[in-house]
C-alpha cells in the first residue's frame, strides 16, 4: 500500500475520531446538572417570552433532532451562537485562539529548540557535569506545576521588582491596528515574556529527556563507530548522524505534546490572565454557555487529533524504514 | 619501512576496579599488500587492537604506551585533526557486524559520497557517482541500487555495500573486523574471494580480525594469535596452522574441524581467559596450559624465533622434541579439565 492510500485511510480515521469527540461533547453538556436556559431566561419573564427564547435556540426540540442539527452544523464549522454574547462561536474562537497560539507556539518552539539541543549534547557528553546538571534541571522543570512557577514569577518579578506586567496581553488602553501589529509591539512582547518563559521551561524537559535517552541508544550503534572511522567531524557525527536518528521518537512526542499544549493552556492563561481559548473555555463552562464550551472543546480536541496525524506523516518522512502498510 | 609497525602497544580501559589491560605489549609489522590475520577468543583484545589503529577507541579506552607507526609516522603522537585526515583515506574498516554499520536514514550512495567529500572536498558529483558505480560493480552490487536505504538490502548486500564504502578511497590499509561472521558459509566464501580479488586490484593491506580460523586460512599470508591481550604466536599461516610452537595455538588448532582428519574429536580448552584488570604474572596462558610449569607462572615468556615463527612460550625450543606429541593428544587437554575440576572441588571443600 502506498503513501496516498495511507493518507486517505488516516483521514477517514480522523473524521471518525472527530465525530466521536463531537458526540461525546454533545452528550456531556446535556448531562451536566443545571439548566442552560437559566442564563438567557430570567425568572421575571413571562412564560411566553421564555418559550420563545428557548425555541429560538432550538432547545425545545427532541434530543435526536438537536443532535442531528449539531452534526450538520459541525460539518460546516458552525458552532452556533454564544448564549452569553450572542456572537457566533466561530467568532469567539477566532478572537481567542490566535492569542493562545502565539503564547503556546512561542514557548513551544523555544522549548523544543533548546530542549532538543541540550538533549543531544547531554547524550553526547554522557557522564559529564554538564549532563548531570541538565538532567536535574529537566526533571525539576517537568515536576514543578506551571501555575505555581507562574505565581512565583509574578510575585517576584511582577509585584516585588515590577519588571514585568502583572496580567493580560497588552496594557490597558492600548489600541492596535490589527492582530499582527499587536504581536510585534513592544508592549505585547513585554506581556508575553513571563508566561512564555514559564511555559517554555516546563515544555523543555520532555524533549530534553527523550532526546538524551534516544541519543544514548543511537550512540551505541555500530554505524556511529563507522562514522568516526570515516573521519567525520565530531559535530557532523553528533548532529547529522546521531541526532538525526535519535530525533524520531521526539517528533512523535512533539506533535502530541503540542496538541496538549494548546489544550492545556487553561492554567497558565488563568494565572497570567491571558485572554486565550483555554481561559475562555473555563469561563464558558462556568456560565453554562453551551455553544462556546462545545466549540472550544472541539477546537482543542481537533488540534490534538490533527497534530497526531501530522506526526504520523512526519515520521514516514523522517524514517525511510517506515512503510505505509 | 613497513606499512604498519605496532610496537609494544598497550591499550587500557578504565574500569571501576582499575585499568583493564586489553592490549598489553603487542608488536607486529604489516607489509604493503600483505594480509595479516589476528585470531583469538572473544575478549582477547583483537577488536581493541583494531580500534586503536584506526583511532576509534571508546571514551574509557586509551593508549597507555607503545607506538603505532603508519608509513613511518606514529599515530599515537598525532592530533585529532591529523588522524582524521588519515581515516578512511589511508585506513578504513569493515566493522564488526557490518550489518548494522550503515546509517539507516541515509541512502548507501549518500554515505559513500559523504566519505569521499569529507576527505576530498571539491569532488564533483559526476566523479563521486563514478566512484560509487565502480565500487558497487567491484563488490558485485547493481549500481542502480545505490540510492536504496540500508534496510532495502539483504544482509549479504549490506555487507558488500560496507566493503564498497571501505574501498571507495582506495586506502592502503583495511581493517576487517569479523567481516563475515553474520553471513552463511556460501555468502562468506563469495565475499572473501571477492575481497581478495579487489585487494589485488587496489593493492591494499588488510588486517583480518576473526575468531574463525578458516577465514584466516583463506585470506591471510600471516597470522597473529592473541591470548588475553598479548601475542601468543605469530608467523606465516601455513606454519602457524601446520607446526605451531605455542601450546595455545596447538589447542586452538584442535578446536576447529580438520578436513583431512574428519573423525578427529574437537577439543575445547578448559577454563577461561584471566582477568585483565589484574592479570597473573608469568605467561597468561599458564593457568589453562596442560604443560605449564612453575616457571610459566612466574616468568613472562620472551619471543622465541622458531622456524619463521615468533612464539611467546618458554619451551618453544622443546616443543618439537618433547611437548608436541603430548600436546597433540586430546587427552592431555581433557585431563587438565578434569584436574581443574578436582582442584576447584577441593578448594570448595576446604
Amino acid at each position: 500500500m502506498g503513501k496516498a492510500s495511507f493518507v486517505v485511510r488516516r483521514t477517514l480515521q480522523l473524521v471518525v475520531t472527530l465525530w466521536a469527540v463531537g458526540t461525546v461533547l454533545f452528550g456531556l453538556f446535556r448531562l451536566m446538572p443545571g439548566d442552560p436556559t437559566s442564563y438567557v431566561v430570567s425568572s421575571q419573564m413571562t412564560q411566553e417570552a421564555r418559550r420563545q427564547i428557548i425555541e429560538s435556540y432550538g432547545l425545545n426540540e427532541p434530543l435526536y433532532v438537536q443532535y442531528i442539527k449539531f452534526l450538520q452544523n459541525l460539518v460546516v464549522l458552525d458552532f452556533g451562537q454564544s448564549f452569553h454574547s450572542n456572537q457566533p462561536v466561530t467568532q469567539v474562537i477566532a478572537t481567542y485562539l490566535p492569542n493562545t497560539l502565539v503564547l503556546m507556539l512561542t514557548a513551544f518552539i523555544a522549548a523544543y529548540t533548546i530542549g532538543i539541543t541540550l538533549g543531544v549534547l547531554s547524550g553526547w557528553y554522557r557522564g559529564s557535569r554538564f549532563e548531570r546538571s541538565t538532567v536535574i534541571t529537566a526533571l525539576t522543570a517537568r515536576s514543578v506545576p506551571t501555575f505555581y512557577v507562574g505565581l512565583i514569577v509574578l510575585w517576584i518579578f511582577g509585584a516585588e521588582l515590577g519588571v514585568i506586567p502583572m496580567s493580560g496581553m497588552t496594557s490597558l488602553g492600548t489600541q492596535n491596528a490589527g492582530f499582527w501589529e499587536m504581536v510585534f509591539s513592544v508592549d505585547f512582547l513585554q506581556h508575553l515574556l513571563a508566561p512564555a518563559l514559564v511555559l517554555g521551561f516546563y515544555f523543555m524537559g520532555y524533549p530534553l529527556l527523550i532526546m538524551r535517552s534516544s541519543m544514548l541508544e543511537v550512540l551505541s550503534e555500530d554505524f556511529i563507530d563507522v562514522c568516526r572511522a570515516k573521519g567525520l567531524k565530531e559535530r557532523t557525527i553528533m548532529f547529522k548522524h546521531a541526532a538525526r536518528n535519535a530525533m524520531l521518537p521526539v517528533v512523535t512526542a512533539a506533535a502530541i505534546a503540542l496538541g496538549y499544549a494548546v489544550g492545556g493552556s487553561v492554567l497558565i492563561e488563568t494565572v497570567f490572565a491571558w485572554p486565550g481559548i483555554g481561559r475562555e473555555m473555563v469561563r464558558a463552562v462556568l456560565r453554562r454557555d453551551f455553544p462556546v464550551a462545545q466549540g472550544t472543546f472541539i477546537v482543542l480536541a481537533a488540534t490534538i487529533i490533527i497534530l497526531n496525524f501530522v506526526a504520523d506523516l512526519a515520521y514516514g518522512y523522517l524514517d525511510p524504514r517506515v512503510t505505509y502498510d | 619501512m613497513s606499512l604498519l609497525e605496532v610496537e609494544d602497544l598497550e591499550v587500557y580501559y578504565e574500569t571501576e576496579d582499575g585499568p583493564a589491560q586489553a592490549v598489553d605489549g603487542v608488536s607486529f609489522e604489516l607489509e604493503e599488500g600483505e594480509n595479516l590475520g589476528i585470531v583469538g577468543e572473544s575478549g582477547c583484545g583483537k577488536t581493541t587492537l583494531a580500534k586503536s589503529i584506526i583511532g576509534i577507541l571508546p571514551d574509557a579506552g586509551y593508549v597507555n604506551g607503545g607506538e603505532i607507526r603508519f608509513k613511518g609516522d606514529d599515530l599515537t603522537d598525532m592530533t585529532g585533526a591529523q588522524r582524521r585526515r588519515l581515516k578512511w583515506e589511508e585506513i578504513s574498516m569493515v566493522a564488526q557486524s557490518a550489518m548494522n554499520s550503515l546509517d539507516p536514514v541515509y541512502t548507501i550512495r549518500e554515505q559513500i559520497v559523504e566519505a569521499i567529500e569529507t576527505h576530498r572536498p571539491g569532488t564533483g558529483r559526476t566523479e563521486s557517482t563514478e566512484i560509487v558505480t565502480e565500487m558497487f560493480e567491484l563488490v558485485g552490487l547493481d549500481p542502480d541500487r545505490a540510492d536504496d536505504y540500508p534496510h532495502q538490502f539483504s544482509g549479504g548486500m549490506r555487507q558488500r555495500a560496507m566493503i564498497a564504502m571501505a574501498l571507495a578511497l582506495e586506502p592502503s590499509l583495511i581493517l576487517a573486523d569479523e567481516p563475515t561472521t553474520a553471513l552463511d558459509v556460501i555468502m562468506q566464501d563469495q565475499i572473501l574471494k571477492r575481497m581478495g580479488k579487489i585487494q589485488d586490484e587496489v593493492n591494499s593491506s588488510m588486517l583480518v580480525i576473526t575468531h574463525d580460523v578458516s577465514v584466516v586460512a583463506e585470506t591471510c599470508d600471516r597470522v597473529l594469535v592473541m591470548y588475553a591481550g598479548k601475542v601468543a604466536e605469530e608467523g606465516p599461516v601455513e606454519e602457524i596452522f601446520g607446526q605451531p610452537y605455542h601450546p595455545y595455538t596447538i589447542g586452538l588448532k584442535r578446536a576447529f574441524p580438520n578436513i583431512r582428519k574428519p573423525t578427529q574429536d574437537l577439543l575445547s580448552i578448559a577454563g577461561y581467559p584471566p582477568e585483565l584488570v589484574d592479570p597473573p604474572t608469568g605467561c597468561r596462558f599458564a593457568e589453562r596450559c596442560p604443560m605449564a610449569t612453575d616457571r610459566c607462572r612466574e616468568e613472562e615468556p620472551e619471543a622465541h624465533q622458531m622456524n619463521g615463527l615468533r612464539s611467546y612460550c618458554h619451551y618453544a625450543e622443546d616443543i618439537d622434541t618433547e611437548l608436541r606429541p603430548y600436546a597433540d593428544n586430546p587427552e592431555t587437554w581433557s585431563q587438565t579439565a578434569a584436574a581443574r575440576k578436582a582442584e576447584t572441588g577441593n578448594v570448595g571443600g576446604d
